[in-house]
């Protein structure tokens, strides 16, 4: 059967650009799909707002709707004043969404499926939580830690633990989008492994249809989930931003 | 499915962290095993914590209602 793990290795293409240090940077398959995503994400942003007619044409609609829908979700989860970050939170939708769906094409390889670049895009997030919200509002910020309304002695065990919580924020951020994604594509390697399995094994052919049927279900999930996951990213980030303007509680 | 693996990812990414916190403690203040048994525990605090937080078992103080303009 075909090696579920094989579709996630980083190979590099062509010879080493230069050296930094003594480790040599080339470029790999997963910077090549990260370079396309960028250029495919420019190309379809000018396409869709260079017209900028009245009636819109079929890209600039779709752009339109990114547009409001990123929106949407920075104002009801960050608040009004949380569109200051509307660049950072939509440039993250976008990126994470085309990488995904990138993933999906057959052959393709799934860049946010490595941990290394979700904990980076999460590292962005939190860092621009903790610097914003230590600018704007100086060690109040710190009062994010300090539930209000309890004993002061519980706060011995609470304050440990609400900061402990914002630490595991990185983390949850970053494994839920790693975890999906591997998750995801290696069950479907999996179930379409079996298909040929089956075919090899004479009269257990006549199963094979079950397998083939099971892929075609799990690839519409995997486009749902792609999509699913990038949400939750962006809503994610616009909560924790809402933390950054109003620490207080 | 996707909810369910939100709150597990929640309750993991909070022992994850005070487990690492024990650890690097442990590490600096040479504590061990002490740092590790107390950040642990409280990690798992933590990640109940955040599971609470993440079903809407326990609501945080309503955003501010967004102003019309």
């Amino acid at each position: 059967m075909a090696d579920p793990i094989h579709q996630f290795e980083l190979k590099t293409i062509g010879a080493p650009l230069f050296k930094i240090g003594g480790s040599d940077i080339v470029l790999t398959n997963s910077a090549l799909f990260m370079f396309g995503a960028v250029a495919f994400i420019v190309a379809l942003m000018l396409m869709g707002t260079s017209a900028r007619s009245m009636v819109p044409s079929r890209i600039q609609s779709v752009v339109e709707m990114l547009y409001e829908f990123v929106a949407d979700t920075v104002r009801s989860s960050a608040g009004h004043d949380g569109m200051k970050f509307f660049p950072l939170v939509f440039s993250l939708f976008i990126f994470i969404l085309v990488l995904n769906l990138a993933g999906m094409i057959p052959g393709g390889f799934t860049v946010t499926s490595h941990i290394i670049i979700t904990a980076a895009l999460a590292a962005v997030v939190i860092l621009t939580v903790i610097i914003y919200g230590i600018m704007a509002h100086g060690t109040h910020f710190f009062g994010l830690f300090v539930p209000s309304g309890v004993h002061p002695l519980m706060l011995i065990i609470l304050v440990p633990i609400e900061v402990i919580s914002f630490i595991s924020r990185p983390i949850s951020l970053s494994v839920r989008l790693f975890a999906n994604m591997l998750a995801g594509h290696i069950a479907l390697k999996i179930f379409a492994g079996f298909i040929g399995s089956l075919l090899a094994a004479g009269a257990w052919g006549l199963l094979s249809p079950l397998p083939l049927a099971l892929t075609v279900a799990l690839t519409a999930l995997e486009v749902l989930v792609a999509v699913l996951q990038a949400y939750v990213f962006a809503t994610l980030t616009s909560i924790y931003l809402h933390d950054a303007l109003h620490p207080g509680h | 499915m996707g909810k369910a693996f939100r709150l597990s990812t929640e309750f993991m990414a909070g022992i994850l962290a005070g487990a690492g916190l024990g650890y690097a403690l442990d590490t600096f203040a040479g504590t061990r095993p002490w740092g590790m048994i107390i950040l642990l525990m409280l990690g798992f605090g933590a990640g109940i914590w955040n599971v609470m937080r993440a079903s809407g078992f326990t609501r945080p103080p309503a955003p501010p209602p967004d102003r019309p303009d």
